[in-house]
């Protein structure tokens, strides 16, 4: 059979295009004929950049014909290039012209905008219209379920296949290498977040679990990168550095992850956790069962279902996250407890006093409390350097103001200016986005060389010049 | 003396350069060549991956995409594809140049607008398994960096490192730290691998060889070129990259400014560009067949090497071979180190320096031979093949395990993927 997948594809790091190589080597070990077409540049046979919008799909047109069957690997992101209703409306309906030309074809649906096409009732229409035409491929019941009630097509054409199906492991360490090819102590416990930086991955609520645990011999790494250069994915990334810095024991790696990198942390961790917002399915729940890691993660999406039986303790909210990374480690909670289990009968003073301590979890307050009390000299040396560069840290990134306005015709207007100016605003935008992070970077060295200073001549840590033996640049208690 | 037996030599080893030819100057692809032949000629079973492609400039598909034997080693050739323009490439590239920090996105978007292979690509993806070993070569290159990724338990990187923009863009993180092994050449080359990447894959610094020609006619290559007066001499891709425009001002400095009496002789590809003046300075002789290059070498006053990212630099080697001294660029780890541990040649810093040490040479012949001779005995005794595959041949047995049952197959010659379909954007 001739097949055209379609995909992101290696060398871009992303755990789709991963997962697309090893379906593809499947399907030709199969003995199936297949040409790959990525979004970029890769190592795909062929690019189609894919924010043309209904010109790509038309380019594709021209390709498709001749193939027995298209395969996508399907994610919203890979294929629109805005949140226009109409914009995203024709392209379903140009990617539906694309379908009438071959016999066969099959959509796997990592993630869709289940809520943007509930809304609107003339993109559920192109939706259907495109999607009507497929075979869908779900990795849970769940999401099959959340995508039937957005769009419906006929349940008899979908599936749903398990998410591993096609990995490998692509690591021939041993678990003792891969430590030690990671400077990782063999007597450490490693809690483990990886994959891409974005707020709705929810690393931060491990770093926050983490902060309140009493573990010496623990440690929480977060490996990835952020998946665009733009402002709301730096300014997540500036927000988990500096709570990684306030943080003993957390680490935050930030660079590119290898196929082969990725899984060498994965053997390297003793626990994963997936503390996710939402997501519908997780290939790092595939790759730790690759590995047989324990995982800790949140019940979100479809993850539990495609879990199955494995070893994945499923977890509601942040206090239970905690509580399973303190059982996981076999170490107790820095605040004792996060309080009374809640019961009918629980007095209100406990309840009461229950709920507090949650929400210091969730709002941090914990970490940067024990922060204060515990940081041998950090805190009772914190300079106003220190406040300094979180305040800059903490500068919301600039945003793109919405086109909206009550006077007629003004937001087309906008959007219009918008439209022309971007390509010298953005640029602008992402600019002053890293000259806060380069400030805050900065002024954190500063504040460590004040640090060290004081470290060094402990008698001048009260505000006061240390005497010296004379000479050039003496000074006299002031 | 190789300390591999027989029967550690099981298995098939892949030899993976961008480009394969004996026509081609590129270092990296020379060396591979020879270590494809010097491995199959100790009784390993050697397979070269490689493009159709022998234009470094072009990337022109001049070979037939397939497999067959050439010079005696089976090599299996995919279709370069070169679908993009470019003009990222380069304007990221200038960026990096300049010191600016490019984000991953961007890093990842120079590296795929350029040459990709994605016939290699898949053949790995169904065939990685049936290799003991994949050794690439040299770490720039996209095949190295894409590929290698396939099967890092068994890719081997012939590295190449030199302390260039590119070796610190975290892409290439991945690639020094996380494959089976590393082939180094140098100790400059060592110390920058540790530098750079704190967390580096096995290593081994294996040296690279020199053939030793078996004589000179310096005077046959004067003859046949017309070459009068005294000559310095060139060799390599002449680019901005390698030092060579940089090489062309500080030559109109010893030739206009210092007043010396000299030619400027080049082999190898790219645009030759000489300055206003000088045109009749600069000879351009291209591709030469070995015994005419050797030939040149030994009619040379010095060999000029102006390129600060060099991992070996086997053309100082060859003109050391050939007795005559060299005059390399003093920033950069490789050349100085070499000169400085030979004491076979001298450094430069500027154009005043080329030009003082030109005339120290032209002026002071004995001194230039007797650079040229403790050049000879400083590669002589270092760089042998010999030498350089025992110490390949132990690493690839320590780094990979041997096959086991029937893995050791060959591929399938006519398989389905590496046909020319690939192509391009839209």
């Amino acid at each position: 059979m001739r097949i055209l997948v379609i995909s992101p594809y290696p060398p871009q790091r992303d755990g789709i295009a991963n997962y697309a190589a090893q379906a593809v080597a499947d399907l030709m070990r199969q003995g199936h004929d297949v040409v790959v077409v990525s979004p970029q540049p890769s190592a795909a046979h062929l690019h189609i950049d894919f924010m043309a919008g209904p010109r790509a799909w038309a380019a594709l047109a021209r390709r498709a014909r001749g193939f027995d069957k298209i395969v996508i690997q399907w994610h919203p992101a890979f294929f629109y290039r805005s949140s226009s209703v109409v914009d995203r409306s024709s392209i379903d309906l140009a990617m539906a012209g694309v379908f009438r030309l071959v016999p066969e074809v099959e959509v796997w649906v990592h993630e869709y905008e289940y809520a943007e096409v509930l809304r609107s009732p003339s993109r559920r229409r192109a939706a259907r219209a495109a999607f009507s035409r497929a075979t869908l491929v779900f990795h849970s019941e769940r999401e099959r379920d959340a995508f039937l009630e957005a769009v419906p097509v006929d349940i008899g054409r979908t599936r749903v296949e398990q998410h591993g199906r096609s990995f490998r492991r692509r690591t021939a360490m041993s678990r003792e290498e891969a430590r030690a090819s990671l400077g990782i102590a063999p007597d450490e416990f490693v809690f483990l977040c990886i994959g891409f930086i974005q707020r709705h991955k929810g690393f931060d609520r491990a770093v926050r679990a983490f902060a309140a645990l009493d573990a010496p011999r623990a440690r929480l790494d977060v490996v990835g990168s952020t998946r665009l250069d733009e402002p709301e994915f730096l300014a997540h990334l500036a927000e988990l550095e500096l709570l990684t810095d306030q943080t003993q024991g957390a680490r935050l790696h930030t660079g590119y992850v290898s196929d082969e990198l990725f899984d060498r942390w994965i053997l390297a961790s003793d626990t994963v956790v997936l503390p996710y917002r939402e997501i519908w399915s997780s290939g790092v729940l595939e790759r730790a069962a690759l590995f047989d890691r324990r995982v800790i993660a949140t019940r979100v999406g479809g993850l539990e279902q495609q879990a199955g039986g494995r070893d994945v303790v499923f977890v509601d909210d942040d206090a239970a996250l905690l509580a399973e990374m303190a059982a996981a480690a076999q170490v107790s909670l820095r605040l004792g407890d996060v309080g009374t289990d809640i019961t009918d009968d629980i007095g209100w003073a406990d309840l009461q006093a229950t709920v507090s301590a949650r929400a210091a979890l969730v709002r941090g307050s914990a970490a940067r409390a024990l922060r204060a009390v515990e940081g041998p000299g950090r805190a009772q040396g914190a300079t106003p350097v220190d406040r300094t560069a979180g305040m800059v840290r903490r500068l919301p990134p600039y945003v793109v103001p919405p086109a909206t306005s009550t006077r007629p015709g003004a937001p087309v207007v906008k959007r219009l200016v918008q439209r022309l100016t971007g390509w010298l605003i953005l640029p602008l935008a992402s600019r002053v986005d890293q000259l806060q992070a380069a400030t805050a970077n900065s002024l954190d060295v500063v504040a460590a060389e004040i640090q060290r200073l004081r470290e060094e001549t402990p008698a001048a840590s009260g505000g006061r010049s240390t005497p010296s033996a004379g000479g050039p640049g003496a000074t006299t208690p002031g | 003396m190789s300390t591999v037996g027989a029967v550690d030599r099981a298995g098939r080893v892949a030899v993976v350069p961008a480009r394969f030819g004996p026509e081609i100057v590129g270092g990296a692809e020379i060396v591979l060549r020879h270590i494809a032949q010097g491995l199959q000629g100790r009784g390993w079973d050697v397979e070269v991956l490689t493009t159709a492609a022998t234009d470094y400039f072009s990337w022109t598909n001049d070979q037939p995409v397939g497999c067959r034997v050439e010079d005696g080693l089976t090599v299996r050739r995919f279709e370069a594809v070169k679908s993009t323009p470019g003009t990222e490439r380069s304007d990221l590239g200038h960026r990096m140049l300049a010191g600016d920090r490019l984000t991953l996105t961007e890093q990842e978007r120079w590296i795929n607008d350029d040459v990709r292979v994605p016939g290699l690509y898949h053949h790995l993806l169904l065939h990685a398994e049936r290799y003991r070993a994949l050794v690439f070569g040299p770490y720039l290159f996209w095949p190295s960096y894409a590929c290698s990724q396939v099967a890092p338990e068994r890719s081997l990187l012939w590295t190449c490192l030199h302390d260039e923009p590119a070796a610190y863009q975290e892409i290439y993180r991945p690639l020094l730290s996380g494959v089976a092994g590393l082939f180094l050449q140098t100790e400059p080359e060592h110390d920058l691998a540790h530098r750079l990447f704190p967390q580096l894959a096995p290593h081994a610094v294996v040296g690279c060889g020199v053939e030793v020609p078996s004589g000179y006619d310096p005077e046959a290559f004067r003859a046949r070129y017309g070459i009068t007066r005294p000559y310095v001499l060139y060799a390599g891709r002449r680019e901005g990259a390698k030092g060579w425009d940089e090489l062309l001002q500080h030559f109109r400095t010893a030739v206009l400014g210092r007043g010396l009496d000299l030619a400027l002789v080049t082999m190898g590809a790219g645009e030759v560009r000489p300055p206003q003046g000088l045109e009749d300075r600069v000879v351009d002789v291209g591709f030469l067949p070995d015994d005419e290059r050797d030939d040149a070498y030994a009619g040379a006053l010095a060999y000029v090497q102006p390129s600060r990212y060099e991992a070996f630099s086997r053309t100082i080697m060859e003109s050391w071979l050939a007795g005559r001294p060299v005059v390399g660029i003093g920033e950069g780890g490789v050349v100085r180190h070499h000169v400085e541990t030979s004491r076979g040649g001298l450094l430069y810093d500027d154009a005043p320096e080329f030009a003082e040490s030109l005339a120290v040479l032209l002026g002071h012949p004995r001194i230039a031979d007797e650079m040229g001779r403790r050049g000879r005995e400083y590669v002589l005794s270092r760089y042998q093949w010999d030498t350089v595959l025992d110490g390949i041949e132990r690493s690839i047995v320590d780094w990979t395990p041997p096959p086991t049952g029937a893995a050791g197959g060959a591929p399938p010659v006519a398989d389905r993927v590496g046909a020319a379909r690939t192509g391009g954007g839209a």
